[in-house]
């Protein structure tokens, strides 16, 4: 996805650029796709009738009567081959009286010189074909040719496909500016060039071709209002209902869809805004007007949603304007594609395509070349019973219903976000699944989604409620096609607060693709279950909770354009060897498998863990019962779960000293906490705040010389040491107790840091490092509790600043 | 009266005596620390953090005061929250009890629950 490496960019992911990407994808071409939004068909191909106009009522001659007709006889077979939904259901115009009757004769004049095949039919005919039609209407144009679609279905497919034959795409790349050559810069700075550039931007089309040609253009976004109706009226119509149309369109319809809803609408009004889909009352009112025209019994009772859609429509030549600038050699466009463009985008497609290739002088690949894949998933509700068993055996997600009312899976909405061109965005997986479209619009499967939208993403599901359409700022610097082939900058392991202030640092000091690898489901490390205040007083002046404090953090690197992705087990660091640029972190997750990350330096922030009881060499027992001071504080802050009601605890380390507090508010009672030598290895506030203030006995220069019990803790002996830390016998206490708390130390992380071959300092337990916190392998550094365990966690993030900012610097070291 | 201050690691040792003009504290490395030793002495205060259940889910919400409260109502707060149960979404700073125990502190959430 850098600069200087494409040979066309297609500006727009609706359905045209989609097509045209698709039809390029077949020829020795690299393509890439800039699409302003967050997804594909975010603009008119979302919200349109979702008609394949037969070509009655074009003006013979125009690229708009050529190509809706080539179009509609490509449509079968490209719906077939992209394996969406299709059906030739037949158009209807109806008319009302002898005036309308006229004008079908006109229609069937100008289908006649279109090559569209239409009869007319009387009234007694029509009203046979559709009973639910007004007795009203007194004849109809019959079009068998017209048909029914998923726009952006399609849209999605073309893409998939698309990018299964190497096209890229780029999504919240806002086109801002064309320079000869051709470059293309993007609102967020971002740059690309290519030899050829493909116009498909909609309604914004006229904008792009008038920076680069002196032939201007001119249009104007024509809003449509539409309503849908629940399935429940699949069957009130067969065909799609027109009426006779007027100047600004076809007038208002009535169509079944593929998906069995019924779609009413459109209203037809010119606005200023290019963006304003909002809809009206007025505007509805006309809709139902219309509606009621050719359906008297229309029931209102069954709307289930209304939505609007902006067609693209270019105001001084009427037609759609196809093909190369005549002052602008590789600048195509393909503007003003308004009503027939969906059923004239495969024409459309396939004609550019060939503009586009005749011009750069490139062939067709070999057909054995060209992938057919269009990333299909299993559609449960589509199955037969016995294949659903069978699926749900092997794939159990796909027996999880996320979304009731249209029956869509767990398996399928991830499959939807895993696709090479996949969701980010809750319209994305509504539109991909259906998941959200039925009766209740998302009501109850929002919770669902954005849940796992966070866990296939890397995000806290949060962040995916700020937009339903626009995806989160972190995933934007995502790479295009497939993360696999990036290579980022700089590498953080771990979200805890080393590691993501580590990534912002990195961020601020130039480093562009900065990618942090968490294995927790949720950014912000061991503070998420440090519920206590205390936090934050150097840095933010305030006291914060650990989950606040790890909040703050979790935001700024979103702010930053930080890339967090949790759910994932680093397991091998490979440093760079001579000679080589890149090191390789291999990956371990759900959502990708295995996977070689390279990356240009490598920050290490995977904190510490605590010492366990073997580690310590308590003798006694071995039952349940005995945990670890950490472990216990998840147990109750973050799964809900008490482990006991009488505690001692051994060690007087922080975690201890915080959990006897903890524990005790949360009903159990602390016995003692047992401190072998002869002051607290805590801090003294927490002396004072958690033990003596409940009176928890300290008991200094003791320790606990046997654990009793077989299958669960019941007791512990305590005694006394003296100057050798020897028991003192006769000094035993005992203690009734169910539970026992090791807070005897913490160990840095290290594991993955020798294994890269950095050298280690025995005393801190954590790597050497220099005061740029480099460590002795070139392209490593380290940050927070892996490098030695710190009291406050102000500090981790304080250094672990210096050790991004020092990976930033030695990325920009290494050429690209 | 000896005291040592929970403000910081830094852990001050404190040493409060009344005199004729009031509270005097010594010791103290910042003014944190004076207003610690007076509050203690006069009304001890704590910052009190705890969970709430969530309907529906096992994960409990984290909760504060906002402000510290009367250590004499520590428990009265604890055993609230303990019988507290709230509905989810929940964002950082929403108001999860007013008034706590007639503190005159609200409760309010600590991390974003969705």
């Amino acid at each position: 996805m850098g600069k200087g490496e494409n040979d066309v960019i297609v500006i727009g992911a609706g359905v045209v650029g989609a097509m045209v990407a698709r039809e390029l994808s077949r020829y020795d071409l690299k393509v890439l796709v800039l699409e302003a939004g967050s997804d594909v068909a975010e603009g008119a191909s979302k919200a349109n009738s979702a008609i394949v106009h037969a070509g009655f009522d074009a003006k013979p001659g125009t690229s708009k009567a050529k190509f809706n007709v080539w179009g509609n006889r490509l449509f079968e077979n490209v719906c077939k081959e992209l394996n969406v939904p299709f059906k030739r259901n037949g158009s209807l115009v109806l008319a009302f009286g002898a005036e309308d009757e006229k004008s079908l004769a006109d229609l069937k004049a100008r289908a006649e010189t279109n090559g569209v095949p239409v009869e007319i039919i009387g009234k007694d005919e029509l009203k046979r074909r559709e009973p639910n039609v007004s007795d009203l209407a007194t004849a109809a144009l019959w079009a068998p040719t017209g048909g029914i679609c998923c726009p952006y279905e399609l849209s999605f497919r073309a893409c998939e496909n698309a990018a299964a034959n190497g096209v890229e795409f780029a999504f919240d790349a806002k086109v801002t500016a064309i320079g000869p050559g051709w470059t293309v810069k993007c609102e967020d700075g971002r740059e690309f060039s290519a030899k050829a550039v493909v116009n498909c931007a909609g309604c914004r089309s006229d904008e792009l071709n008038n920076l680069v040609s002196s032939v201007k253009y001119s249009i104007e976004a024509r809003r449509g209002e539409y309503l849908m109706l629940d399935r429940d009226e699949e069957h009130s119509f067969s065909a799609t209902m027109f009426q006779v149309p007027g100047p600004m369109g076809k007038g208002i319809l009535i169509s079944p869809t593929v998906d069995g809803t019924v779609i009413v609408g459109p209203t037809a009004e010119d606005i200023d805004d290019k963006d304003d889909k909002a809809t009206t009352y007025l505007g509805l009112e006309k809709v139902k007007e219309g509606a009621l025209r050719t359906w008297p019994k229309l029931p209102l009772n069954k709307v289930i949603t209304e939505f609007s859609g902006l067609r693209a429509h270019e105001t001084t030549v009427g037609d759609f304007i196809l093909g190369e600038a005549p002052d602008a050699p590789g600048f195509f466009n393909a503007l003003g594609v308004e009503s027939p463009g969906l059923t004239s985008a495969p024409a459309i497609g396939l004609w550019l395509a060939e503009r586009v290739a005749e011009k750069l002088g490139r062939d067709r690949k070999p057909a054995t070349e060209i992938s057919h894949d269009v990333s299909s998933w299993p559609v449960t509700r589509e199955m037969s019973k016995r294949d659903l068993a069978e699926l749900i055996k092997r794939e159990p997600s796909f027996g999880r219903v996320i979304c009731r009312c249209e029956e869509i899976t767990e398996g399928e909405i991830r499959a939807a976000i895993r696709a090479r061109v996949g969701a980010r965005t809750l319209d994305g997986i509504k539109r991909r699944t259906r998941s959200g479209m039925g009766r209740c619009q998302g009501g109850f499967c929002t919770p669902k989604l954005i849940e796992i939208l966070g866990e296939e993403l890397g995000l806290p599901p949060q962040a995916f409620l700020a937009s339903r359409k626009k995806a989160p700022k972190a995933l934007v610097t995502r790479a295009a096609a497939s993360d696999a082939d990036a290579v980022y900058d700089v590498t953080v392991i771990g979200a805890g607060p080393a590691g993501l202030a580590a990534a912002c640092a990195a961020r601020e000091a130039g480093a562009e693709r900065v990618l942090v690898i968490e294995r927790d489901d949720a950014p912000g490390g061991i503070l998420q279950q440090c519920i206590h205040n205390g936090f934050g007083l150097h840095r933010f002046k305030e006291e914060l909770t650990g989950p606040e404090y790890a909040q703050r953090f979790v935001d700024k690197a979103e702010e930053a354009g930080v890339q967090v992705r949790c759910g994932t087990m680093v397991v091998e660091i490979v440093p760079a060897k001579d000679g080589e640029r890149l090191s390789t972190v291999t990956t371990m997750s759900r959502r990708y498998g295995l996977e070689e990350l390279k990356t240009k330096s490598v920050v290490l922030a995977m904190g510490c863990r605590e010492r366990p009881r073997g580690a310590l060499m308590t003798p006694g027992t071995r039952p349940a019962g005995v945990y670890t001071a950490g472990t216990v504080q998840r147990l109750v802050n973050m799964d809900g779960i008490m482990p006991g009601k009488r505690v001692v605890i051994l060690g007087s380390g922080d975690i201890g000293l915080i959990m006897a507090r903890r524990l005790t508010f949360q009903g159990a009672k602390v016995l003692a906490c047992v401190e072998i030598m002869q002051k607290s290895s805590g801090l003294m506030r927490n002396v004072v705040q958690c033990l003596n203030d409940f009176d928890i006995p300290l008991l200094l220069r003791h320790t606990v010389i046997d654990v009793e019990g077989r299958e669960h803790v019941t007791g512990v002996k305590v005694a006394k040491v003296d100057e050798d830390l020897k028991p003192i016998p006769g000094t035993e206490i005992h203690f009734d107790c169910d539970t026992l708390l090791l807070s005897c130390g913490l160990i840095p992380e290290n594991e993955l840091s020798k294994g890269a071959g950095v050298e280690m300092d025995p005393k801190t337990r954590g790597p050497k490092v220099d005061a740029d916190m480099a460590t002795s392998v070139p392209g490593i550094f380290a940050g927070g509790n892996v490098v030695r365990v710190y009291d406050l966690v102000d500090w981790v993030s304080r250094d672990s600043e210096i050790a991004g900012r020092s990976a930033a610097e030695y990325a920009k070291g290494i050429s690209a | 009266m000896k005291l040592i201050c929970i403000n910081c690691p830094r852990g001050c040792e404190l040493s409060v005596t009344e005199t004729d003009g009031g509270i005097s504290v010594e010791g103290h490395a910042c003014p944190r620390g004076e207003t610690y030793g007076r509050d203690e002495y006069s009304v001890p205060v704590r910052m009190v953090t705890g969970l709430v259940k969530v309907a529906g889910a096992r994960r409990p919400l984290p909760v504060k005061t906002r402000q510290p409260v009367p250590k004499g109502k520590i428990y009265e707060i604890t055993n609230l929250l303990a019988n507290t149960t709230v509905l989810p979404p929940k964002s950082i700073g929403d108001v999860i009890i007013d008034n706590v125990c007639g503190t005159g502190v609200d409760i309010v959430a600590t991390a974003n629950y969705s």
